[in-house]
């Protein structure tokens, strides 16, 4: 069930190289250099952008299937939790909130 | 009388201080962190590198549906790239105070940097933009971030086994990343950017490499940078 070594020891490289990049490049060139407006704006939203594009179709997808409808637990529950981060602006509130929705649904439709 | 000017101990215990209100958020995370990576097939070595290399929770997490799918080292390069941009727009923020920082100082600064403790760091500079030591400052409140994060995630990653798969824990961490996906949604051209991104990535699942995902920031950014400009001309 683990998936190859050498793989994961690769990504895990480009996860470091990744996070070095973003934090650490602007530090190092040092402060004469400015960012052009078009690519900050680029920037602002970009982040939001690939946490959406990564979250649904997780949410939507099992075993390469398309599930849309209130079946889908998990779906439900990551609403749920959507609305509980909304109403609470807690990030812990979310977390075991939307696992509690999902613990109950499942238990109480299988 | 007026109080003796802060030294820069002072003002590294000031952030550790002020940290630790937010720590409970930060704990949930490392701790959902630990356990999804364990649970997506990481051994203990393996879990334990990523969290203490990369310390990066959303980068962390977004890499593990790619690594389910043995998807190209390239494209999780470049998704953790493009998830930890907002690090890139942060570091833009704190290179001022950085003209006399060493070069070490500057990766650490860097390798430091969290989202919890950058908030806690920028209600800093609104609130006192004349603090005479905001680097002490921003150090003390990410060491505290730093080790909240860390001792949950090892402890959500020897404990994950220990949990069943039944339970669906792998579930809590997409909620933590709804938890940091919903507050950056508040303005419109960020929304529709959402959307657009999420209905392209969604659409487009079938595509090889996962490559519908990264259709989807594309079109996602290029709409959302459209909403903005046509906002922008209003005002």
């Amino acid at each position: 069930m683990h998936p190859d070594a050498v793989y994961v020891w690769l990504v895990i490289a480009a996860i470091t190289l990744a996070t070095f990049l973003t934090r650490s490049s602007l530090h190092l060139v040092g402060t004469h250099w400015e960012l052009p407006l078009r690519l900050e704006v680029a920037l602002r939203y970009a982040p939001a952008c690939a946490l959406a594009a990564i979250v649904l179709p997780d949410l939507l997808y099992s075993q390469g299937q398309l599930h849309f409808g209130f079946d889908n637990l998990r779906l439900v529950a990551a609403a749920a939790a959507a609305a509980l981060f909304l109403a609470t602006r807690s990030a812990l509130g979310t977390i075991v909130g939307g696992m509690a929705v999902f613990w109950i649904l499942k238990a109480t439709l299988t | 009388m007026i109080p003796a000017a802060p030294t820069a101990r002072d003002a590294f215990w000031r952030g550790v201080r002020e940290l630790l209100p937010l720590t409970p958020g930060v704990a949930a995370w490392g701790l959902v962190t630990g356990v999804a990576m364990v649970k997506a097939g990481l051994t203990v070595p393996q879990a334990l590198g990523l969290s203490l290399l990369a310390y990066a929770g959303s980068a962390q997490l977004a890499s593990l549906p790619l690594i389910a799918a043995t998807s190209p080292v390239w494209l999780v390069l470049l998704t953790c790239v493009i998830v930890n941009l907002r690090f890139l727009v942060y570091s833009a923020v704190t290179r001022p105070y950085l003209a006399r920082a060493s070069t070490s100082q500057r990766l650490w600064l860097g390798y430091l940097v969290g989202d919890v403790m950058f908030a806690r760091f920028s209600a800093l500079l609104q609130a006192e933009p004349g603090y005479p030591h905001k680097l002490a400052y921003y150090f003390g409140a990410a060491s505290s971030n730093w080790l909240a994060w860390q001792v949950t995630s090892i402890i959500g990653i020897l404990a994950a086994d220990a949990i069943p798969l039944s339970w669906g824990l792998e579930l809590a961490g997409t909620l933590a990343l709804i938890a940091l996906l919903v507050p950056l949604c508040t303005r419109l051209p960020a929304l529709a950017g959402v959307v657009v991104a999420a209905a392209i990535a969604v659409l487009a699942h079938d595509w090889p490499l996962k490559l519908g995902m990264l259709a989807g920031v594309v079109a996602g950014i290029t709409a959302a940078m459209v909403v903005d400009g046509a906002t922008a001309s209003r005002r």
